[in-house]
């Protein structure tokens, strides 16, 4: 019942603007895919041309067999839950879920046992008579979607449907949303612009920006080998750091890099870089660590604190590397508490050299050659 | 967001073949009758084209320039007053009173009433000369006065009669105050300011939009006034409340020069429309919008 | 007490011109205006009591003179008669013409009902039609729309007349309700387009994913949401529509064809020696059915009169 959906060399332009900029992508039978991005990179268009609520300026639309593009939202086989749920204000719960299918001509003892199915996977049974102004947030969002349930679409496609609720409840039905699609097995297409909900959700995520997919895979995958530093910064929080050097020298096994505070040496296949070629390092916070006073270190780069935000379990550390970054500090990760120290204070900090992402000055990851081969512990 | 645009005008068509039929074409064939002699009992073919003759002699007409000189006092006078009580009331009202609803209600009555065939026959017998104005006159100590009967007082009593619905202005001021976040007269009371600075420079500017849409609204609605002057003075004395629809009115279906009314009314519409378009220009200078205004669609 | 910045660009100009406002205005003034703001509600109240009183008179007169008999209508001042009596109502009712008020209200009815019905339906689907489709021009059609709520009837007034001549419509209420069905009056199409748009169209989408044309959409999901808005549009038609005075005085010749507006006018030109009483007592129903719809629908009102300015 779980179909694919291909979408091939998709564009849409609204007016003269492009907001889709030919995407090409295809989703596996029982995926949980979920397209994030900034606001306005076109995830959401996208959702809806594959619903069909937008029709594509050019390309095509695949679900399951079938070629959709041209093809009426009530017949692709589609259910989609809505970022405000969009629930019939004056009917019950069980009559919103109901309407499609009487719509579709279904009969009524039909109807009422695909309700009451859905309602029983989503602990509805008793909010079934209810109107909408007199559910909570939570349970608004089980009715949508029950709505989408009782379709037994082939796909369903989720319009940011955690985002109007609030933190606490966000948490919660997220496992919910999980859960489910273990139980289902069905094609799920997300959109959301948080980044945790990717992560955490996804068995493939299509990272977007712009009108255009900049990484599809799968959420580790994206994490630890992003191609570009777009990808890098946007997954991860608190995001990556990025700084700029240039490369001193590079050799089959590692790679020094200059920064402005100093060499940095990488464990890494440096073969094909030139010397003195602009790079940026890219290190994600938790991979620092603060180093207490004493041996001196090959790795070490000096900064001052700027601020410490102590979380309890552990510190987000604000560091400056030199006078002109106090305004755009690195920020760093480190479990526990940072020993005591004032802003202004010295600090010293080592990256861990296997841990490092070089990108090149138009942003894309520079991968190495022979990766695997070479790097070790 | 349905991409049928067929389906789209069908939906519309009733408008747009209502604008053709009962608009757009009256209002064309109401200038070109202006420039034609066309008596009421005449067959279409008989309509003689005259040129501006009906207009030059509007400009002679002595009834005319009475009725438009009648029509602008009365405009000017009506206006700025309801608009002033409407204010007023509505800033009296926004409060937390128990019995709002009650006020707001009786207020009101007055404009859902007042342009009735009924509230005129009763203006008729409340201003008779010993009607109930009278009557509270000389109970005051004042003596009576004839107010239909007399050139200077008939018109007051048309004014009182459209002054007197203030009701749906009040309404719309109303819900503009009330539109009005608390947190600026809390903003503005720990800046110092006084009741009368609060309200002239916090209110009042945030008001402007309402007092905008209300200032236009009755404009026209005043310029049309009609059921007043026929029922309560019938245009007199001495055609001293004979504004201008009424007028229009008379030449048309009374006197049947088709053609002299139909003129008579595009002046008036030149008017009014000369009269918004000034105040929709001018208002960059003084209406301060909260939001974007977004026109339409 | 929390300090608030004010967000609105409007601030009181300098601290140093605040905190002598004395200075910038004659003093007497001030402890009036100071007075006049700082309202307690005592004085509110007996503001608003005052005023109102004032204002409703006239009504209460009305009724109180419907109820005495015609020699003591002029007698005074005060609302009580002092001989209560029906008179007025029965003979009112009677009339001096060859109908009776039965007739007159029957015609009222047969006018405002087709077109508080005709303006309903067609509004609706035209504002639909503005509010959710891409229509070719749409911007233009839309000012139009505004723009004949501005208009100058008495513009329009003779052509009408001799079109619906040509028609043969004369002394018929046709003229008085057919235009209604083409949604010529653009406030209303105006407020449900208004009223439309405050709601997000995913709760239509969902609609059509469902399977629904824009028909079922409307008819299923729409206009239950916007209710109000169109209870409002009906409310406001049947008050304007019992008060239509000009389009009966226009159109129809035939006594036994006046709705009560007509009838109304008629019994104080009849003669000199009008019978106030009868003429007070018709007028008072007159209002009866205007006055029971307002009073259990006011807040349609209310809200109706708000929804096309505020938010317009």
């Amino acid at each position: 019942m779980a179909s694919s959906v291909e979408l091939k060399r998709v564009k849409k332009r609204f007016g003269t603007v492009e907001a889709v900029k030919a995407v090409s992508l295809s989703i596996e039978p029982g995926e949980f895919a979920v397209f994030v991005g900034p606001s306005g990179c076109g995830k959401s268009t996208l959702l809806r041309l594959i619903a069909g609520l937008e029709a594509p300026s050019e390309g095509s639309i695949h679900i399951g067999e079938r070629d959709v593009t041209y093809v009426h939202p009530s017949k692709r086989g589609i259910a989609m839950v809505f970022q405000s749920y969009a629930l019939y204000p004056h009917m019950s719960v069980a009559q919103n879920m109901a309407f499609g299918l009487e719509i579709r001509g279904f009969k009524r003892e039909e109807v009422r046992a695909k309700v009451a199915r859905a309602a029983d996977i989503l602990q509805l049974t008793e909010l079934l008579d209810r109107k909408p102004r007199a559910l909570s947030g939570g349970q608004r969002q089980r009715a949508a979607i029950g709505r989408a349930i009782v379709r037994e679409p082939e796909v369903f496609l989720l319009d940011e449907p955690l985002s109007n609720l609030d933190a606490a409840l966000r948490g919660q039905v997220r496992v919910e949303l999980a859960r489910l699609h273990a139980r289902l097995g069905a094609t799920m297409i997300y959109v959301t612009h948080d980044q945790v909900e990717a992560m955490t959700l996804a068995s493939k995520i299509i990272v977007m920006n712009a009108g255009r997919v900049e990484q599809v895979g799968a959420p580790l995958e994206l994490y630890h080998r992003p191609a570009n530093a777009f990808v890098a910064g946007f997954l991860g929080s608190p995001r990556m750091n990025f700084l700029e050097g240039s490369v001193t020298s590079a050799h089959a096994e590692q790679v020094v890099v200059a920064l402005a505070s100093g060499p940095v040496l990488l464990s890494r296949n440096g073969t094909g870089l030139a010397s003195g070629a602009r790079v940026t390092l890219g290190v994600r916070p938790e991979d620092f660590r603060v180093l207490s006073d004493g041996p001196s270190y090959r790795n070490a780069i000096e900064g001052r604190l700027v601020l410490a935000e102590r979380l309890g379990a552990e510190t987000l550390v604000h560091v400056a590397l030199d006078a002109a970054s106090l305004a755009t500090p690195i920020v760093i990760k480190i479990a526990g508490d940072l020993p005591a120290g004032a802003p202004g204070a010295k600090l010293r900090l080592a990256i861990d050299p296997d841990k490092c992402h070089l990108f090149d000055p138009e942003g894309t990851a520079i991968s190495e050659a022979a990766a695997k081969l070479s790097v070790s512990a | 967001m349905y991409t049928n645009r067929a389906v789209g005008m069908a939906y519309v068509s009733p408008f747009l073949i209502g604008l053709a039929l009962f608009l757009l074409f009256p209002f064309l064939a109401s200038l070109g009758l202006s420039f034609t002699d066309y008596r009421l009992q005449d067959r279409w073919s008989e309509a003689r084209f005259i040129g501006a003759d009906n207009y030059t002699q509007m400009f002679a007409d002595h009834t005319f320039r009475k009725s438009l000189w009648t029509t602008l006092i009365y405009v000017l006078i009506t206006v700025p007053l309801k608009l002033v009580f409407a204010l007023f009331i509505a800033f009296v009202l926004n409060f937390k009173l128990r019995g709002i609803n009650f006020f707001r209600t009786a207020y009101y009555l007055p404009s859902i009433l007042g342009g009735s065939v009924a509230i005129a026959v009763v203006w008729r017998y409340v201003y008779a000369g010993d009607g109930l104005i009278n009557q509270a006159l000389t109970l005051a100590g004042f003596g009576t006065v004839n107010w239909l009967g007399e050139p200077s007082t008939a018109l007051v009593t048309i004014i009182l009669l459209r002054t007197w619905q203030f009701g749906s202005a009040m309404v719309v001021f109303l819900a503009g105050l009330q539109g009005i976040p608390q947190d600026l007269y809390e903003a503005a009371k720990l800046d110092g300011a006084g009741p009368w600075r609060t309200f002239s420079r916090v209110t009042l500017p945030l008001l402007t939009p309402v007092v905008f849409f209300n200032f236009i609204m009755q404009s026209v609605q005043a310029f049309q006034e009609f059921n007043g002057p026929y029922v309560v003075t019938g245009g007199g004395p001495l055609k001293s409340t004979y504004l201008l629809p009424l007028m229009i009115y008379e030449e048309a279906f009374k006197y049947f020069d088709l053609g002299y009314a139909s003129a008579i009314s595009w002046f008036l519409f030149v008017l009014i429309g000369v009269i918004t378009a000034i105040a929709f220009t001018s208002q960059r200078y003084w209406v301060f919008y909260a939001q974007d205004r977004e026109r339409a669609p | 007490m929390r300090a608030v910045a004010p967000s609105a660009p409007v601030r009181p100009s300098t601290p140093a011109a605040l905190s002598n406002p004395a200075s910038l205005r004659p003093p007497a003034l001030g402890q009036f205006a100071r007075l006049l703001m700082n309202l307690g509600p005592t004085l509110r109240y007996s503001v608003l009591i005052g005023i109102g009183f004032l204002m409703l008179y006239p009504l209460l007169w009305m009724v109180a003179g419907a109820l005495k008999p015609n020699h003591e209508i002029f007698s005074g001042i005060g609302l009580i008669p002092q001989a209560p009596t029906l008179e007025g109502f029965a003979k009112g009712w009677q009339t001096s013409t060859e109908y009776t008020f039965t007739t007159y209200f029957l015609n009222t009815f047969k006018i405002v009902l087709p077109k508080v019905v005709l303006t309903v339906i067609s509004s609706v689907l035209v504002a639909f039609g503005f509010a959710r489709f891409h229509l070719p021009g749409r911007r233009l059609w839309f000012g139009l729309l505004i723009a004949t709520v501005l208009l100058p009837k008495s513009v329009l007034l003779i052509p009408q007349y001799l079109m619906f001549r040509e028609f043969g419509w004369l002394d018929t209420f046709l003229p008085l309700y057919v235009p209604s069905a083409f949604a010529t009056e653009g406030f209303f199409v105006f407020m449900i387009v208004q009223f439309m748009r405050s709601f997000p169209p995913e709760m239509e989408e969902a609609a059509v994913i469902d399977g629904c044309n824009s028909l079922q959409v409307l008819w299923h999901v729409v206009v239950p949401v916007i209710m109000p808005a169109v209870i409002s549009v009906a409310l406001f038609q049947f008050m304007w529509s019992m008060n239509d005075f000009l389009g009966p005085l226009l159109y129809l010749s035939s006594v036994g064809n006046y709705p009560i507006s007509l009838a109304l006018k008629m019994s104080i030109d009849v003669t000199e020696a009008t019978a106030w009483n009868e003429v007070l007592a018709m007028s008072t129903l007159a209002l009866l059915p205007s006055l029971l719809v307002f009073f259990f629908a006011q807040r349609y009102f209310i809200e109706g009169v708000t929804l096309g300015s505020v938010k317009g």
